[in-house]
């Protein structure tokens, strides 16, 4: 048959190159900035450099900008030579390329100002969530036009995962943004409590899975091969791996919320999907691990090996500890701790930045047509970038589980041994420890840097990669007593259908029966909207990233309660949107803050949020004065309230417009209360309508302790 | 919208024998997934894997 020449488009695979490494190096400087503001809260620099709107900044930069620019990377190089064929549109690429760009340039503005939907990942706000939505179908098309016009007959099993990848981050993406503005940039979710709660760790827990993984993966099955030359250990392993992956990933979400006011099936069905993971995960690992077998001397001297090595086998380390830490007894000691943080380094700086900066050393040469400019050098980012993650690792294991036991630590006489804050104190040494690790990581990819620039600066990128390759053939006659598997291998759009499939039965059983609320939810009587002033405050709450260091979700243990009150029931979340249990506590926890023990005058809170170490001392909170100087928004109140209606939570009807003039009524008792305490504060400020949402919170439940089952 | 949704999905019966149907659907599901993957030929899967390396053969690579 006539072979057709045809051209390799390199320049945009160069550009994602490019991409990953720059936003790859500020999200770890986001990073590392943050770890060090737990150690010198000094560091927390006017409002929007504070800790609470950084943090998000760190972790959407990390996955969707590192990791995101990572992915195309490999995937425009493989999907080509996959195919044997140029991408399908250079428009389609461009496009692609410049808007996800645009989109992370808008994330690095809206967060630090403040501007977060306050679920984890998922913080963009709506305008950004349809920018996403439509870049990620220009990629997808751009893919499928290019497997459709491919002249290998096969799919290899890297574009399945490359098509699993697509298809669901697009239902998760959908799904989490569901969400009802209110103003050109804000809105609230459309979930509340805890069904929000199980939308959010349903899409955060595929996050990893179908951004941190699977593409990864699927880089892996091609760059591994690559670099080692010689084909994967197993096909047949690979195959297995792919379907029982899919599969079993996406109904693991409910084990970050072990424990919790998420009724029992949903833990239990995480619990169990989520042990079931291991099998698929260490198949692939040891597949991965077992391409190398007989060539494992190479692995001593070629930098790209050793870093892939320590990748997938970080890889295998995360997912060892991950079905792990879905046990309910481990996730009881590791949850709202640093062990998380720990675990999710090791896949973070193991599994995907190891295996990005291998593919790096790999592709760019190449695709400029010319040697590394240091393989020493290189040898040298291998080093600080295995060292970092040890440096990173280990004191983060310490802290979180010593940590866990302080949390639990009784005194003979049955009181709690440890407040709070003195965890808190012990803890600073290990977060130092722990910025060095991330330190020595950050040096070592601008070592990379430095490396990368001296090996293309006089080098010329092969812009366009001359390829030959026969074409299909039109018609294919199908043999007869077909393997099934090759009919699938053949057909990308019933791959992706099939795939849908898998994932949506595991979506569907997750989500929908939660959203019975009625017999799922039990609802408590006693538990009322927020007032106009208090829904402010949480806004603020939300906008401030408190959550990334309070939780509001008291767990059933005995530590847990005498510390907090009593634990937390799903019913006292129903008009939460969002819902802000979250999932660290470097803070106290804040469910109950308004009631019981925890109670707490004005005046104490004002002073506390303008300078926390006045009250706390030794606390790492950042300072909250600019609060007494700004003036509450009031004129969102009608539009929030019309919203929370829309969302179903029973506001009077005509209620929006009397609620600025309740608003202010409340605003004045709190201005009244810390006259007395002798604070001069104007009622219009916003540090007050935060007052009173932390006031309010746990007051519903003490109330009445009557809760009504409703089935 | 997510109202009428909510509304729809809560008149659904029986709703907690989905989970075993699809956990069933996927055991057999996987047990088949097995026996054909087992069932493949060694060459037809040397063939597949060789899929990323035989670059040299069919193309003319400038690299």
């Amino acid at each position: 048959m006539q072979v057709e020449k045809f051209y390799y488009d390199n320049r945009i695979v160069r550009n994602f190159a490019y991409a990953t490494m720059i936003w790859g190096a500020v999200g770890m400087l986001a990073g590392l900035w943050v770890a060090l503001q737990l150690v010198f809260p000094q560091l927390n620099i006017t409002q929007y450099a504070s800790f609470g709107r950084l943090r998000p900044l760190h972790t959407n930069a990390v996955i969707f900008a590192f990791v995101g620019n990572g992915i195309f990377m490999g995937v425009y190089y493989s999907l080509q030579r996959l195919c044997k064929a140029r991408m399908f549109s250079d428009k389609l690429s461009n496009i692609h390329f410049w808007g996800w760009q645009l989109i992370i340039v808008a994330a690095a503005i809206t967060l630090p100002l403040g501007l977060s939907n306050g679920a984890e990942y998922a913080e963009l706000i709506w305008p950004i969530d349809l920018a996403i939505t439509v870049i990620w179908v220009v990629f997808g098309w751009n893919i499928f036009g290019t497997i459709i016009k491919r002249r290998e007959k096969h799919l290899y099993v890297a574009i399945w995962f490359y098509i699993a990848t697509f298809v669901t981050v697009a239902v998760l993406h959908i799904v989490r943004s569901g969400e009802l503005p209110y103003t050109w940039l804000k809105s609230y979710s459309w979930y509340a409590g805890v069904q929000d709660a199980l939308v959010q760790w349903w899409y955060g827990h595929n996050a990893v899975a179908f951004f941190l993984t699977t593409p990864y993966l699927g880089l892996m099955y091609y760059f591994l091969p690559k670099a080692a030359n010689r084909p994967v250990y197993s096909y047949r392993l690979s195959i297995i791996h792919f379907w029982a992956l899919i599969f079993l990933y996406i109904w693991a979400g409910p084990h970050h919320l072990l424990y919790t006011a998420l009724p029992n099936w949903a833990q239990s069905l995480g619990i169990v999907f989520s042990f079931m993971l291991i099998f698929p995960s260490w198949g692939g690992m040891i597949n991965g691990l077992l391409t190398l077998r007989g060539a494992w001397d190479r692995v001593r001297d070629d930098v790209v090996l050793k870093f892939m090595v320590v990748a997938v086998t970080a890889y295998g380390m995360a997912t060892f500890e991950g079905p792990m830490l879905s046990l309910k007894s481990v996730s009881a000691i590791s949850h709202y701790t640093d062990w998380i943080i720990a675990h999710v380094h090791v896949g973070a700086l193991g599994w995907n930045g190891m295996l990005t900066f291998g593919v790096l050393y790999w592709l760019i040469p190449r695709i400029f047509k010319t040697e590394l400019y240091s393989k020493k050098l290189a040898g040298r980012h291998f080093w600080l970038a295995t060292l970092g993650i040890l440096f990173y690792t280990i004191p983060m294991y310490w802290a979180g589980i010593q940590q866990s036991l302080m949390w639990k630590q009784f005194t003979e006489a049955g009181q709690l041994k440890y407040t709070f804050l003195e965890t808190v104190t012990y803890m600073r040494p290990f977060y130092a420890m722990r910025s060095l690790g991330g330190t020595l990581y950050l040096v070592g990819v601008f070592f990379m840097f430095y490396n990368m620039y001296k090996t293309v600066k006089n080098a010329k990128l092969v812009a366009n990669e001359e390829a030959e390759a026969a074409p299909l053939a039109k018609e294919y006659v199908a043999h007869k007593g077909e393997h099934w598997h090759r009919w699938i291998e053949r057909r990308p759009v019933q791959l992706m259908i099939l795939s849908l499939v898998v994932i949506l039965i595991g979506g569907a059983i997750e989500l929908v029966p939660t959203f019975l609320i009625k017999s799922n939810v039990p609802t408590i009587s006693s538990v009322k909207p927020y007032t106009a002033l208090e829904l402010q405050g949480r806004d603020i709450y939300v906008r401030e990233g408190c959550y990334t260091c309070h939780s509001q979700m008291i767990r059933p243990f005995r530590s847990e309660t005498e510390r907090y009150g009593e634990y937390s029931k799903a019913g006292e979340f129903v008009y939460d949107h969002p819902f802000q249990w979250g999932s660290k506590r470097i803070g106290p926890d804040l469910a109950r803050e308004g009631s019981g023990n925890l109670k707490k005058s004005d005046g104490w809170h004002f002073r506390h949020l303008r300078e926390p170490s006045s009250m706390s001392e030794g606390s790492i909170m950042p300072p909250y004065a600019f609060m007494i100087e700004q003036n509450l928004d009031t004129t969102t109140t009608v539009a929030k309230i019309k919203a929370m209606q829309t969302l179903g939570v029973p506001y009077a009807k005509g209620y929006e417009y009397q609620a600025n003039n309740d608003l202010m009524m409340q605003a004045n008792s709190v201005r009244i209360n810390l006259k007395m305490e002798g604070i001069q504060v104007p009622a219009n400020k916003e540090i007050i309508a935060l007052i009173a949402y932390l006031q309010r919170l746990g007051t519903d439940i003490s109330k009445s302790k009557t809760i009504n089952k409703n089935n | 919208m997510f109202k009428f949704i909510k509304q729809y999905v809560e008149s659904i019966d029986n709703v907690n024998i989905y989970p075993m149907i699809s956990l069933l659907i996927f055991f057999l599901f996987f047990v088949i997934l097995l026996f054909m993957v087992k069932k493949m030929s060694k060459e037809r899967l040397s063939e597949l894997s060789n899929i990323p390396l035989d670059k040299e053969e069919n193309t003319n690579s400038t690299l």
